[in-house]
């Protein structure tokens, strides 16, 4: 076991110098990551603030127009700025280590890249600082509510925040790209790439192919309001609904990129706590290439309400796309068949990920089927769904991937029990706040009003979920407590504390500058199993 | 550093317990079920057969699912002689074929039946009853009758007294059909009791739908409400449609119709002088009222008994949307004002009001709050 050298002491003014002008990939990743968590407990207040005003009946706690701020901002910083980066910081720290590479293919890009996102972020909140507040129309910003007729200057900041993000995204993929295929360990053929790197890849591909389109309907819409257009609005021959459908065809897609790279982190943790590899490999491979490629063709399936999409185009290849996330789903329980599980929190969160984000699956066949969707579209019970994927989805499989490689960025473990109690807290927070939103939803409450009256019969559940979030919240405390404490007095990691697969625990706890000094060899897509127990079997006929 | 064993919790028997402690939590309560409401229209019902097909396989899926992840949780443990690797199994064609194949036959399935419940909720009828377009603008519906023609208007519901505002009364059994219009933003017209909703699109193609009252939901009133956000006052943005027989529905239209053609609606901005015939002269007195700060500038208002009279409204907040909404003592509404962006000014044209105190408010800023008196 090598000795694990932990960072010396600097001095304040030098590490300030060296996080702020770091080119460094792990360090990059480790700011993405920071950066995000920040957004996410921002995010999370607005949260709690949106749960306040939805506690009891006819609650004036805030006017209607700071109410739908609050969600706008809450949804906008949970996707923009939490969501899709952190999976981003993920993908920075480790995909150069698990594929032997010294660095990204390009580490200055890969700086701007970051830089971006707080910058973005400011611009973002700088919207409760302009008269009329920040944007109030949802994170999905249809048209002609964003038109400078009915907002303000916080849409335009919020078109601004956006546009950045995308630019940081659209950066960061070709960045990934070229480093995947490009900067490969010898021997790191393609099917021995660890899944992660695969969910990274496909995003990265979505992220290029989708975001781009985002970016021109952000502008577009920056130019009605500011200079005259009328793309998108239908008092002046513009068209509403062709904003929906520009933005669908990003927003969809960028379910998978908030998905996907979750599911790779996974894909790490279930193989490593069962002891054995994962179940169907190429399987897994091709069911994300097709998730990906499917995923461009189901946008409208936001838009059956619409009444101008053809439906059954849209219902089939909604339904069909759950087939290649149902394989996922048995190759991951496969995986655990006949293992030998060990529960450390990783795997406490990626089991958490597989239930929840199970419902997140089974509550949105019920949309598919678009009578269906008639009725249960833009209610609380599609608010359930998205946070079953989203939250009980990403976010269950964000923390698996803190507690995994947290001991790999900082060479201190994180402690156990703390770890334990944030994931009961979560898991029952999470569960209390947005199962009851379906009976919501099928009771007929529609999402983002600002109160309901008395007499509608959603007092009860209501008060259940603001319960709820106050459980999560409350899960923030063991969770921020076990990372300072752990950081300043964790148990010490050592290179390999959970016997790894991949290259990433072949080197120190926290790995040197560039990675490695040696590598070993790669004949599977496990190498440092391989290493570790004198094996080179690989999945089907890559020994 | 070997992974610590001895450190060993449960968290299959947890979740377990935790699971059913919910369940047993809602079964106590009076919880409501995880159904949709029993629909009141023929296409509604549709959808509810739909649903309770996804329900049902929904449920099944979760439970061989969830109970196989369970299973594997609890059985796979690894124990403190497990020193040897588990086999190391990489997959297996076989049944990743089948469990590929008998996803894409369930969805299948699902598709085809959803495509035909599409077909039957879809369908218009060539001679509907009635035929009605639904008014969404911000923050209230009204509701226009229209003739056989499908285009003329034989009146409107306003908030000017003619009908019910916000509410629109259908008779049961009959095909009614809807088109929805909105010359702002876009609105939804959703009724939970319908299960069912369509949005209403601003521009010049709009959409619009079929339903039929179930005869036995004759006397009932069911709520509806926008569902796509259109602003501050999306969340009280209501209406109501009463289901009535076809000869109280004939009535209460040829009422409707006769009273519209006495009272010819006030128009948006009526000319000052005094309009030919014996009519009311719609703009009565002028009330001034001011919005600064989020808050009006008088807490009380006087206004003349039974006759329509004018709110010059001043909002001086920049950047920020007031209107004034009157209520009546029943809490229902009496008028609502356009939303204005301030700094702005707008003329309201207030309905004649019977003697009595009267609520008003900022539909935006439910705090900005007065009284107005009627004598």
């Amino acid at each position: 076991m090598a000795t694990t050298a932990l960072t010396p002491a600097a001095t304040y003014r030098s590490a300030l110098y060296e996080w702020v002008t770091t080119t460094d990939h792990k360090k990059i990743g480790i700011l993405y990551l920071v950066n995000s968590f920040v957004f996410f407990f921002i995010g999370g207040i607005l949260a709690l603030g949106v749960r306040s005003q939805l506690a009891v009946p006819d609650n004036k706690l805030f006017s209607p127009d700071l109410y739908n701020q609050l969600f706008t901002m809450h949804a906008s910083l949970m996707l923009f700025l939490f969501i899709i980066p952190i999976l981003a910081g993920f993908a920075n720290y480790v995909v150069p280590l698990q594929i032997g590479a010294p660095d990204m293919a390009f580490p200055r890009i890969n700086a701007l890249s970051f830089w971006m996102l707080p910058l973005a972020g400011i611009i973002m909140l700088a919207g409760f600082l302009v008269p009329g507040g920040a944007a109030a129309e949802g994170w999905t910003s249809y048209s002609p509510l964003a038109q400078a007729k009915y907002s303000g200057v916080g849409t335009d900041l919020w078109l601004v925040a956006v546009t950045l993000i995308g630019t940081s995204s659209i950066l960061g993929s070709v960045n990934f790209l070229v480093t995947i295929f490009k900067m490969r360990a010898p021997g790191m053929t393609m099917f021995r790439l660890p899944i992660l790197v695969w969910t990274a890849l496909v995003t990265s591909v979505l992220v290029l192919m989708a975001t781009p389109v985002l970016t021109s309907a952000l502008i577009m819409l920056f130019i009605d309001r500011n200079y005259g257009g009328a793309f998108f609005d239908p008092a002046n021959g513009g068209n509403a609904v062709l904003w929906q459908n520009i933005f669908r065809f990003y927003s969809h897609p960028a379910v998978y990129i908030m998905i996907l790279i979750v599911m790779g982190i996974v894909s790490e943790v279930l193989p490593v706590f069962s002891r054995k590899p994962l179940f169907g490999y190429k399987a897994f491979v091709f069911a994300t290439a097709g998730i990906g490629a499917l995923g461009f063709s189901v946008w409208a399936h936001h838009m059956f309400t619409t009444g101008t999409v053809y439906l059954p185009f849209f219902s089939f290849m909604t339904f069909l796309i759950a087939v290649p996330t149902g394989v996922k789903m048995f190759n991951w329980i496969a995986t655990l068949f006949r293992g030998q599980l060990t529960f450390a929190t990783p795997l406490l969160f990626a089991l958490g990920f597989l239930t929840m984000f199970l419902i997140g699956g089974i509550n949105g066949a019920f949309s598919a089927a678009v009578p269906v969707d008639f009725a249960l579209h833009d209610t609380y019970w599609v608010v359930a769904h998205l946070h079953y994927v989203l939250f009980g989805g990403s976010v269950f499989g964000v923390f698996a991937g803190v507690y995994y490689w947290f001991p790999k960025m900082s060479g201190r473990m994180l402690n156990e029990t703390l770890g334990k109690i944030h994931f009961l807290l979560v898991f029952i927070g999470f569960n209390v706040t947005f199962f009851p939103m379906h009976l919501l939803g099928l009771e007929g409450m529609p999402r983002r009003i600002a109160t309901y009256a008395s007499t509608a019969g959603w007092n009860q559940l209501n008060l259940l979920a603001t319960i709820g979030s106050l459980i999560i919240a409350a899960s923030a405390v063991p969770f921020l407590w076990n990372v300072l404490i752990s950081l300043r007095s964790g148990e010490p990691a050592g290179d390999d504390p959970w016997e790894g697969n991949t290259l990433e625990w072949a080197t120190t706890s926290p790995p040197p500058p560039y990675n490695f000094d040696h590598l070993p060899e790669i004949r599977s897509e496990r190498p440092v199993f391989d290493a570790r127990h004198g094996r080179t079997g690989g999945h089907g006929g890559q020994s | 550093m070997p992974i610590t064993r001895n450190k060993r919790t449960r968290p299959a028997a947890l979740v377990l317990s935790l699971l059913l402690a919910l369940v047993a939590a809602g079964c106590a309560s009076q919880f409501p079920q995880l159904y949709p409401p029993n629909a009141s229209t023929s296409q509604g019902a549709e959808v509810r057969t739909l649903y309770d097909i996804v329900f049902v396989l929904a449920v099944v899926i979760f439970l061989a699912v969830e109970g196989a992840i369970i299973y594997a949780v609890v059985r796979y443990r690894r124990k403190p002689d497990d020193a040897d690797l588990p086999p190391q199994t990489h997959g297996n064609n076989l049944v990743e074929i089948i469990w590929t194949i008998i996803p894409t036959i369930i969805v299948v399935y699902l598709f085809v039946v959803s495509w035909q419940a599409l077909n039957t909720v879809e369908a218009k009828s060539d001679h509907p009853g009635v035929r009605v377009k639904a008014i969404a603008e911000r923050f209230a519906w009204s509701f226009a009758y229209l003739g056989d023609d499908g285009t003329t208007p034989l009146f409107t519901t306003d908030a000017q007294g003619h009908g019910v505002f916000g509410t629109m009364v259908v008779p049961v059994g009959e095909p009614i059909h809807v088109t929805l219009h909105s010359p702002d933003v876009i609105h939804a017209f959703y009724v939970p009791k319908f299960l069912f909703k369509r949005d209403v699109n601003p521009g010049p193609v709009e959409n619009n739908f079929d339903f039929t009252v179930d005869a036995g939901d004759v006397g009932q009133t069911f709520r509806g409400q926008c569902a796509e956000l259109c602003g501050a006052g999306h969340g009280g943005m209501t209406f109501e449609v009463k289901a009535v027989t076809r000869a109280e529905f004939d009535t209460w239209l040829k009422q409707q119709i006769d009273a519209a053609k006495k009272a010819p609606p006030a128009s948006g901005s009526p000319p000052a002088g005094s309009p030919p015939g014996g009519s009311p002269p719609a703009a009565g007195p002028v009330i001034e009222l001011a919005a600064q700060n989020l808050a009006f500038d008088k807490a009380t208002l006087q206004a003349p008994a039974d006759k329509p009279f004018q709110i010059h409204f001043v909002n001086k907040d920049n950047a920020t949307q007031h209107n004034v909404q009157i209520k009546n003592p029943d809490g229902t509404v009496a008028f609502s004002g356009d939303l204005v962006t301030g700094p702005a000014e707008a003329n309201y044209n207030a309905p004649a009001l019977k003697a009595g105190s009267y609520p008003f408010s900022c539909v935006v800023h439910p705090a900005m709050t007065g009284t107005i008196t009627v004598q």
